[in-house]
C-alpha cells in the first residue's frame, strides 16, 4: 500500500499576470485527516482542481496513490472522489438518478450502485427527497447529494472542496461521523475550510497556504505548537494589521 | 438616491462591455449594425417629407410596432437585464418615492433605449416643412419611448413574478417558439391576402392612434394634417395613457420591493426512469442521462420542436408555390438538424460537466451516449421522413433512396458534431435560463462554428447526395438502392468514426473542455 495518498509536487498555475498557486509541494499521508486551510482568494480550489484533473498546471505533478494524475488521469481518477467547489451537478435528474449516474459513469455494476445509492441517500438523510429534481434542493442538500456522488465508487482518497459550507448542523454532525469511520477504516480525507476550529477538532494534519504558497503542513500539532490553530493561522497568513475597528459602529455612542 | 442607482446602471453597462474584447466587438457591430438602420430610416423619413400622402399614419404605425416589440421580445423573450430588478433592492430602505422614479429612469441607460430614442426622432424628420408638425413629432417620439420603456418595464416585472415558477417558464417558451416560427407564414398569408397594403395602413393606424401604443404619435400627423379635434383627444389619452402607466410601474416596483420571492414547486420523479432501461455500462448511463435531458431541459426542446414545424413551414411554402418537391427533402433536413443538435451538449452541461471530468469516464463512452440518445430519439421521425414523402405521392421507387439519404444525414451530422463538440464549445444559455436568451458578443464565433460543422458534413455526405440526385432524375428503383447501401455503410462509417476520433479528442482536451463551460464561452 501507498504511504502518500496524495503527493503533490511543485503544482503552479497562472492566470494571466495573477500567479494563483506558486510551486506548492505537500504530501498527505494515508489514512489521514487533512485539512486545507487559507483565506479566501488563496489558491486552495485552484490547487484542488488541479489535482483531481479539473485544470491543467502550468508545471509539477499531482500523484493520486502514487498514480500521475495528468499521465495516467483513468486509472489515478478511479480511486479518488472529488466534492468540487463552485460547480453545478445535472441538476434535472433526481437526487437518486445522480447518484446512480455518478456510480455508472464510473463503470459500477447496476446491483452494487443500486444498493450503495440507498445507503448514501439514507445517511445523507435524503432518502425522503431522493426522487425530488436536484434543482429544487436547498444547497445544504446538494452539498450532500454531491457528495454522495464522489463516494459510491468507494475511494480510497476523498477531496472535499468546502464540503461543510451551507450544510445545516445536524448534517454536518453526520457527514463529519461518515468521514471519520472512513479515515478509521483506512480512507483519506483532504477537506478545504476556512473554519479553524473544526479543522482543529476533525483534522489529523494541516497545510496552510496563502497567496498561492505553502505557508505550514504536518500534523495539527507541529502547526500549531502552543497556539489555537486560529491564532497561528493569523500568524503565519498575517492579516490583523489594524486593530482600530470601526469606532462608528459602536451604535451606543450615539 | 436617484443619481446613485443611475451611476450604478451606468457602471453596470461600462463593466459589462469590459468583461470581455469579443463582446465588445460584437456589441460594436450590432450597434453599427442597428445604426445603420436608424440613419436608413432617418433618411427615409428625411426625402419622404411632404410627399407621403399618409406620412402621419405610417408613423403611427412604425412607433406603434416599436411600443409593440418593447413589450414582447424582452420580457417574453430575451430576458431583460435584471441587475436593477426592483427586488433585487428589497434590502436596502430606500424610500418608495426615490425608488420609482430612479428605477424607471435607469431603464433608459441601455443601448437598445437609446437606439429607440434615436430612431424615433429620426423618423419625425418626414414632418420637416411643418415647424410645428416637427416640434411635436420630436415630442412625441420621445414620449413614445418613454412609453415603451414603461410598458417593457411593466410587464417584465409582471413576467418575472409568473417565470419564477419553472413550469410556467418553460411552457410560454415552447408556445412562443412555435408561435415565432409559424408567425412568417401567417403574416405573408394575411399580406396577399389584402389587395393592396396601402388599403391597411390608414385603418389600422387610425385604430392605433386612440391606443397606448400610438396615441403619441398620432399628435404630429393630426398638427400637419389640422385636425384640432383629434390632436386634442390623442394629447388627453397621451397624458393618461403615461401617466397610467407611470402609476402602473411605480406600484409594481413598490410591490416588488416588499414580496420575498416565491416558493417553487417541487417538481418529482419517482424511480429511476431511463436509467433503468438503459444498459449498465457507461455510455449507457451517459444516454440515459442525455435522454431524460432532452424531455426535461427546454433548451433541447428547440431542436425537437424543428420536427414538427419543419414539414409545417415545408408544406405551407409547397402551398404557396403550388410545387410541393421540398417535402421530399424534409428526412435529409430533419436529420442532418438533429444531427446537429448534439454539437453544443458540452456546453449545455456548463459545469456539471465537472462529473465526467471527475469519474473520469472514457472520451468514446461519453460521445457514444450522448450521439445515442439524440439517435435513439430521431430514427423514427426521420425514418418517418423520408418514408411519408414518397408514400402519399405514391413515387414508391424513391422510397429506399430516401431512406439512405436521410439516415445518412442523421449519422453523418452524429458523427461530424460528436467531433466538433469535443473541440468546441460556445456560450449557450445557463442551465435554468430562457433557451431563447443568446448570450451577447459571441454571434461571430458561434455562426463560424456552425457553418464548418454545416458545411463539413455536407462536403463528407457527397458520395450519398450524388446516387441520390441521379435516382430522383432517372426515377430509378435501382439507384435508389444503391444509395440506400451507399447511405448506411458511409453513415454508419463516419458515425463510429466519429466516436473515435471525437473521443480521443475529448480525452486530450477535458481540462481546456471544464474551464471553457467555466466561462460559459
Amino acid at each position: 500500500m501507498n504511504q502518500i495518498a496524495l503527493d503533490i509536487r511543485g503544482l503552479a498555475k497562472q492566470f494571466g499576470p495573477k500567479v494563483a498557486v506558486d510551486n506548492v509541494s505537500l504530501q498527505v499521508p494515508s489514512g489521514s485527516f487533512y485539512g486545507l486551510v487559507g483565506p479566501n482568494g488563496a489558491g486552495k480550489t485552484t490547487m484542488l482542481s488541479m489535482a483531481t484533473g479539473l485544470l491543467r498546471p502550468d508545471a509539477g505533478q499531482a500523484l493520486v496513490n502514487g498514480v500521475d494524475i495528468w499521465a495516467d488521469p483513468q486509472a489515478a481518477k478511479a480511486t479518488m472522489g472529488v466534492l468540487a467547489d463552485g460547480v453545478r451537478q445535472f441538476d434535472r435528474l433526481t437526487g437518486r438518478q445522480l447518484v446512480t449516474y455518478s456510480g455508472l459513469l464510473r463503470g459500477m455494476e447496476r446491483a452494487e450502485v443500486t444498493d450503495r445509492t440507498e445507503d448514501l441517500l439514507r445517511v445523507m438523510d435524503l432518502s425522503d427527497d431522493g426522487d425530488k429534481l436536484v434543482v429544487d434542493y436547498s444547497a445544504g442538500m446538494t452539498k450532500k447529494i454531491s457528495l454522495a456522488t464522489a463516494m459510491i465508487h468507494s475511494p480510497k482518497l476523498l477531496v472535499l472542496d468546502e464540503p461543510f459550507e451551507a450544510v445545516d448542523p445536524v448534517s454536518a454532525a453526520n457527514i463529519r461521523d461518515i468521514l471519520n469511520d472512513y479515515v478509521k477504516f483506512g480512507g483519506t480525507v483532504i477537506v478545504s475550510s476556512h473554519v479553524m476550529d473544526l479543522v482543529q477538532r476533525m483534522c489529523t494534519h494541516v497545510a496552510v497556504i496563502a497567496g498561492g504558497v505553502l505557508k505550514a503542513q504536518g500534523s495539527v500539532d507541529e502547526v500549531r505548537g502552543e497556539m489555537t490553530l486560529e491564532d497561528r493561522f493569523v500568524d503565519l497568513v498575517g492579516g490583523r494589521a489594524n486593530n482600530e475597528g470601526l469606532s462608528w459602529l459602536r451604535t451606543s455612542s450615539n | 438616491m436617484v443619481a446613485h442607482i443611475l451611476k450604478l446602471k451606468l457602471r453596470l453597462l461600462a463593466n459589462g462591455f469590459k468583461r470581455s474584447v469579443g463582446q465588445l466587438v460584437g456589441v460594436i457591430i450590432g450597434g453599427v449594425y442597428a445604426l445603420g438602420l436608424i440613419v436608413m430610416l432617418t433618411l427615409a423619413a428625411w426625402f419622404t417629407a411632404g410627399e407621403s400622402a399618409i406620412a402621419g399614419e405610417v408613423s403611427i404605425i412604425v412607433a406603434s410596432l416599436v411600443v409593440l416589440g418593447w413589450a414582447v421580445i424582452p420580457p417574453l423573450l430575451t430576458g431583460v437585464d435584471l441587475t436593477l430588478e426592483p427586488s433585487r433592492f428589497v434590502h436596502f430602505g430606500i424610500p418608495q418615492k426615490a425608488l420609482g422614479p430612479a428605477l424607471v429612469l435607469s431603464g433608459f441607460i441601455s443601448v437598445p433605449a437609446i437606439l429607440t430614442i434615436v430612431g424615433l426622432i429620426g423618423g419625425s424628420l418626414t414632418f420637416r416643412y411643418d415647424p410645428l408638425a416637427l416640434v411635436v413629432g420630436i415630442v412625441a417620439a420621445i414620449i413614445t419611448a418613454v412609453m415603451a420603456v414603461l410598458v417593457c418595464q411593466y410587464l417584465t416585472i409582471m413576467a418575472t413574478a409568473l417565470r419564477a415558477k419553472r413550469r410556467f417558464r418553460e411552457f410560454t417558451f415552447a408556445v412562443l417558439f412555435l408561435i415565432l416560427v409559424c408567425l412568417g407564414p401567417i403574416i405573408s398569408s394575411i399580406a396577399m391576402a389584402a389587395s393592396s397594403l396601402v388599403d391597411l395602413v390608414v385603418p389600422i393606424a387610425n385604430v392605433l392612434a386612440y391606443t397606448p401604443l400610438g396615441a403619441a404619435a398620432a399628435l404630429p400627423g393630426a398638427i400637419a394634417a389640422g385636425n384640432y379635434v383629434q390632436f386634442g383627444i390623442c394629447l388627453v389619452l397621451t397624458v393618461i395613457y403615461l401617466a397610467g402607466l407611470y402609476w402602473l410601474v411605480s406600484r409594481a416596483t413598490a410591490k416588488a420591493t416588499v414580496t420575498p420571492p416565491p416558493e417553487q414547486q417541487a417538481a418529482k420523479q419517482s424511480g429511476l426512469g431511463f436509467f433503468k432501461y438503459a444498459p449498465s455500462n457507461p455510455a449507457g448511463a451517459v444516454g440515459a442521462r442525455a435522454l431524460t435531458y432532452w424531455f426535461k431541459d427546454p433548451r433541447y426542446a428547440i431542436g425537437v420542436l424543428m420536427v414538427p414545424v419543419l414539414p409545417l413551414i415545408f408544406w405551407f411554402v409547397g402551398n404557396q408555390s403550388g410545387n410541393y418537391t421540398m417535402m421530399f427533402l424534409l428526412g435529409p433536413f430533419i436529420g442532418i438538424l438533429l444531427g446537429f443538435s448534439i454539437s453544443a451538449d458540452i456546453s449545455y452541461d456548463n459545469t456539471a460537466f465537472a462529473l465526467h471530468v471527475l469519474t473520469g469516464v472514457s472520451g468514446r463512452a461519453d460521445r457514444a451516449g450522448r450521439a445515442l440518445a439524440c439517435l435513439t430519439l430521431s430514427i423514427i421521425p426521420v425514418l418517418a421522413a423520408a418514408i411519408l414523402p414518397g408514400a402519399i405521392s405514391g413515387e414508391v421507387w424513391r422510397i429506399p433512396g430516401d431512406i439512405g439519404m436521410s439516415l445518412a444525414a442523421l449519422l453523418v451530422a452524429l458523427g461530424v458534431a460528436s467531433v466538433a463538440s469535443a473541440r468546441y464549445t460556445y456560450a449557450v444559455p445557463l442551465p435554468g435560463d430562457n433557451p431563447m436568451k443568446t448570450p451577447p458578443g459571441n454571434g461571430m464565433r458561434v455562426a463560424l462554428t456552425q457553418l464548418a460543422t454545416f458545411t463539413t458534413m455536407g462536403v463528407l455526405l457527397i458520395p450519398v447526395i450524388i446516387p441520390y440526385l441521379i435516382a430522383w432524375f432517372q426515377e430509378s428503383q435501382g439507384l435508389s438502392f444503391l444509395t440506400l447501401g451507399i447511405g448506411l455503410v458511409l453513415g454508419i462509417g463516419l458515425f463510429l468514426g466519429g466516436l473515435v476520433l471525437g473521443g480521443k479528442w475529448y480525452e486530450n482536451r477535458a481540462p481546456e473542455l471544464m474551464q471553457a463551460v467555466m466561462l460559459n464561452k
